[in-house]
């Protein structure tokens, strides 16, 4: 079923970026649907040299990925969503509360103010849920350290195929290492916080590690990814939400 | 003093008059004296048609002297009263006199009622019960919850718990039964703490045309004093719950004084807070915040603390039994579309609470998550199908979903489900409920709280975003309470983020009230939180969508509870008294030890049709811990209702566990609790209640009395009428307010010759 809907909602419907006033830092105006949130961060260090890049680290993969996200979203789902809507907050934006879910790219490359320490600790201690994506190699060292910070309670655990997060919506019933956009550079793994630390509670954070769902969503329409790849891209961006807005 | 006035202006007391007989003992002089008074009369209209003076100064003149001649008419006629007196010592009379504890108040020159009672009845040979026996065989009975017999003062205790009139004049018209009895003569402060209503001894003595003679001890106010009046509290709540209770309070001599509320939870203290005392006369409804943290049956005690210069300081608290229920109770709570609000609701009750949320969410067109529930089973078919399954839930929760998900009998079980079964259901705002769902015209549109009109929707894609704030009505219930006083909690309202709304509801029904209002972003209100009983039940409407803002929001800080504690007690005033399939009552929480505790039973099977055909066993455990059973018996009238009378013996509590089956299975048990042991009702409106003794006296033919005017009480029973009596003639003739009726009408006449000239 997902690879026509990624067939009819997502290849060859290009994102509208026209509606995007300022692609760099377009704001929804909430009105109670769910909007795909990205976290802008300050880069401590551009590891490429600038020289490759044409845009920060936590705007990688924007806006195709949230578009063509966007899209696969509200067509399998009931989800409210809003489409073709970019979303980008900071972690002291106060209106970040609006937004239960986020999504952070290359969080290798993430720092933090005290302000924007605080705003994410407040807002995953509240109820707030947060995805970390588009990583490699020793860049999960920086994840970690950051989240040691804001959130020193807990600590990443390795997930395996039978938490919910697995089955909120589609039924991922493995977890290939070797599936990871970045297997390259090691096995993919998917890497959790609990609340509280307990495993019986919620997850507050989830890392895709070696991986890079937003890569394969932001091509998914262009014939450049396998359509299995793309399809389990969008299966577990669909469960995290799912189970972000359910647990 | 007005009695003294009669008796020098007619010699004879009023008793004697109302029940004395007029008659003329005519002679024949009598009849001559009335032909010279016929031609006097004549003569003095001739006199009067012609002469001196004006036509209205002679026509007064003549009446005058015709009421002159009238009168000594009358008198020549001989007019006699005609009373049956009783025979001295010859009959009975009954002597009620009060021995409940109201009886020890001291608020007749700071002696306490009780020694008017032992000063005029405590001995033969002193006071009104000496000029009682002189004329009659006097019978003594002492009486709070009944009457019985008393020879001798030291029986008088006034310890009594209650005071029940109607059972005490009841008892000792029968205990007197067949004897010559010339009345009863109750001494009392007239305050009845009995059920049963009065009028049915009233009734009883009337029938026997036996009169009361009352006499009222105690003054009808009380110049200090402080009275806990009213405290109405849910017989049963769930552990966890916090309540909100009007507590009515009254006083006199403390106008404007601030004094201390305190709510105890068996001695432990729950509740305190400083009240104005209303004026006096004024009772005033106090609400008082409390939560219930232990199971079992719970003592609450509301109390004031006792004033300085107060007379009775017993009134000064009242107390009420809850069972507090440490049970799970189920809420279904189905969602059409993920959505935070689904999130933050079940996040809102605790693991390990008492309420438990079995959710079921529409994840997709026809795919469903479920969550909270007990096993694979339940909700595989997604939202219940038969009334078994849906009414084995307590209330229900439904979320943005559209009505045309629903089949029509799946419309007609919710609405049956707050109708029949009691539940409590609740619709939350969004995309897909209310008007904009598709609701209006359905089955449940007709118990919902509020009017929806589908020609007046919210315009899809636009959000109302609003403020809000409880309404008076709000404000003085526990679901809106976010803070420990009213204040508190007002300010706590007034400080909590907008939240967005996609319902327009510009009514509601006649019946509903608005607890929650909205303020839109052009100043308009809307009713946001609406509630209304609907049959058995309950039905909510909730209106935002967002209430998740209340706890995200950045100007809220992480261990702030406002969000949780509104849902959750939302959430129990929902569940708050939904009936289980056996669902004890009893008529009161208290009675007295050695009183029987009437229990009734409601049995339904599990669609909750009654069923008249079970089998009802109620085990009572008593103080001491024996166990009985007692048989319960459908009442013959009410369809599933099943009663018992339940004796009780030692003070303390008692349990009764009520199991019922049919056909050899279980329908269902529970369990509830009363107690025996004494009242304090007696010092509850403590005062002399004069219009309950007057109108006992009044309606059986005797009179009222105040402790300053008894001295004519032995006479006045000798004109009752009653026992062996013999016939006594008073000529009324020469009563002192004949002559002064003449020797006035002759002053009349002179004096208004003097006046117009014709003397």
């Amino acid at each position: 079923m997902l690879a026509v809907v990624v067939a009819s909602a997502g290849v060859g419907a290009t994102p509208d970026l026209s509606t995007v006033a300022d692609p760099g830092d377009p704001r929804a105006e909430y009105d109670g649907r769910f909007a795909f949130t990205r976290i802008r961060y300050g880069a401590a260090v551009d590891l490429a040299g600038g020289r490759f890049r044409r845009e920060p680290t936590w705007a990688h993969d924007f806006p195709r990925a949230e578009f063509n996200f966007q899209k696969i979203l509200s067509e399998l789902t009931f989800v409210p969503t809003m489409i073709n809507q970019g979303n980008i907050r900071t972690l002291d934006d106060p209106e970040l509360a609006k937004f239960p879910i986020a999504y952070m790219s290359e969080p290798g490359f993430w720092t933090m103010t005290d302000a924007e320490l605080a705003g994410l600790s407040n807002y995953l201690r509240k109820g707030g849920f947060i995805i970390f994506d588009d990583f490699r190699g020793d860049h999960i060292y920086n994840l970690v350290s950051q989240m040691r910070r804001v959130y020193p309670e807990g600590s990443f655990q390795k997930l395996d195929a039978t938490h919910p997060i697995f089955h909120s919506f589609f039924e991922i019933k493995d977890l290939d290492p070797r599936s990871g956009y970045y297997a390259r550079d090691g096995d993919t793994e998917w890497l959790g916080i609990y609340e509280d630390n307990d495993t019986r509670k919620r997850l507050i954070a989830i890392a895709n590690n070696n991986h890079d769902l937003g890569e394969l969503w932001e091509f998914s329409d262009t014939g450049y990814m396998p359509v299995d790849l793309s399809n389990e891209a969008y299966k577990f961006g669909v469960n995290y939400v799912m189970y972000a807005m359910t647990h | 003093m007005l009695d003294a006035l009669f008796r020098f202006f007619f010699e004879l007391s009023p008793v004697v008059f109302s029940q004395g007989e007029f008659r003329f003992a005519a002679s024949t002089g009598s009849y001559v004296a009335a032909a010279a008074v016929a031609v006097a009369a004549g003569l003095t209209i001739l006199a009067y048609r012609r002469g001196h003076g004006r036509p209205g100064q002679r026509v007064t003149l003549a009446a005058i002297r015709l009421a002159i001649l009238a009168l000594i008419l009358v008198c020549m006629f001989r007019p006699l009263l005609v009373v049956r007196a009783a025979v001295p010592q010859q009959n009975f009379l009954g002597v009620l006199l009060d021995d409940s504890r109201s009886m020890q108040i001291a608020d007749v020159d700071g002696q306490p009622r009780a020694a008017f009672v032992k000063g005029e009845f405590g001995a033969t040979d002193r006071g009104l019960l000496k000029a009682l026996s002189e004329r009659f065989t006097v019978r003594t009975f002492r009486f709070s919850s009944a009457a019985t017999r008393t020879t001798q003062e030291s029986d008088l205790t006034f310890g009594g718990s209650q005071s029940r009139l109607g059972a005490a004049l009841s008892g000792v018209r029968q205990e007197l039964a067949g004897l010559p009895v010339a009345g009863l003569v109750m001494v009392s402060d007239g305050a009845d703490t009995a059920d049963a209503a009065l009028g049915d001894a009233i009734l009883g003595l009337k029938a026997e045309g036996l009169p009361v003679f009352t006499i009222g001890v105690g003054r009808e106010t009380l110049s200090k004093d402080i009275q806990v009046g009213r405290v109405v509290t849910p017989k049963t709540a769930l552990k966890g719950t916090t309540l909100m209770v009007d507590v009515v309070l009254s006083q006199s001599g403390f106008d404007g004084q601030k004094v201390t509320l305190d709510v105890e939870d068996e001695g432990t203290l729950v509740s305190t807070q400083q009240v104005s005392l209303p004026n006096a006369g004024a009772p005033a409804s106090i609400p008082v915040r409390f939560t219930v943290n232990e199971a079992g049956p719970r003592v609450l005690r509301f109390r004031v603390s006792p004033q300085p210069g107060e007379l009775v300081t017993e009134n000064n608290a009242r107390e009420a039994l809850i069972d507090v229920r440490d049970r799970k109770e189920k809420i279904l709570y189905f969602e059409g579309e993920p959505r935070h609000e689904y999130k933050f609701i079940r996040r809102a009750i605790p693991e390990g609470d008492n309420i438990i949320v079995t959710s079921l969410i529409r994840t997709a067109d026809n795919k469903y998550m479920r969550q909270g529930v007990d096993g694979p089973d339940e909700l595989v078919a997604a939202f219940p199908k038969t009334r078994e399954e849906l009414f084995a839930y307590r209330s229900l929760i439904i979320g943005s979903v559209e009505a045309a998900l629903f089949t029509g009998d799946q419309l007609k079980m919710i609405a049956e489900f707050v109708d029949r079964r009691g539940g409590g259901l609740l619709m939350l705002g969004g995309p897909r409920a209310f008007a904009e769902g598709g609701w209006t015209g359905t089955t449940v549109a007709d118990i919902l709280p509020v009017v929806m009109d589908r020609n007046k929707v919210q315009p899809k894609g636009s959000v109302m975003r609003l403020s809000i704030k409880p309404t008076r009505a709000g404000a003085a219930t526990a679901v809106t309470q976010l803070g420990a006083t009213e204040q508190a909690s007002a300010e706590r309202w007034s400080t909590l983020p907008i939240v967005t709304a996609v319902n327009r509801i510009d009514a509601v029904k006649p019946g509903a009230t608005v607890l929650l209002m909205g303020t839109d972003e052009s100043r308009a209100e809307r009713p946001m939180l609406i509630f209304q009983r609907y049959g058995r039940g309950k039905t909510f409407a909730f209106l935002p969508q967002d209430t998740w803002n209340w706890q995200m929001a950045a100007s809220i800080p992480v261990e702030d509870l406002t969000h949780e504690n509104y849902w959750r007690q939302l959430m129990r005033w929902l569940v708050d008294g939904v009936p289980d399939q056996v669902e004890p009552a009893l008529t009161t929480e208290r009675v007295e030890p050695g009183e029987g505790a009437t229990l009734t039973a409601n049995i339904v099977d599990p669609s909750f049709v009654e069923l008249n055909d079970a089998a009802v066993m109620a085990t009572i455990t008593a103080p001491d811990g024996t166990i009985s059973d007692v048989p319960m018996s459908w009442d013959g009238e009410h369809a599933g209702q099943y009663q018992a009378t339940i004796p009780t013996k030692a003070q303390g509590w008692y349990q009764a566990k009520i199991d019922a089956t049919r056909a050899g299975k279980s329908v269902g048990s529970a369990v509830t609790h009363f107690r025996a042991a004494p009242g304090d009702a007696e010092y509850f409106d403590a005062t002399m209640h004069a219009g309950t003794l007057r109108r006992i006296a009044d309606e059986t033919g005797g009179r009222f009395y105040d402790p300053s005017n008894t001295s004519t009480l032995a006479d006045d029973l000798r004109y009752t009428g009653r026992g062996v009596t013999t016939v006594e003639e008073h000529e009324l003739w020469h009563m002192p307010i004949v002559l002064l009726l003449l020797v006035g009408l002759l002053c009349a006449e002179w004096g208004y010759r003097r006046v117009v000239g014709l003397a």
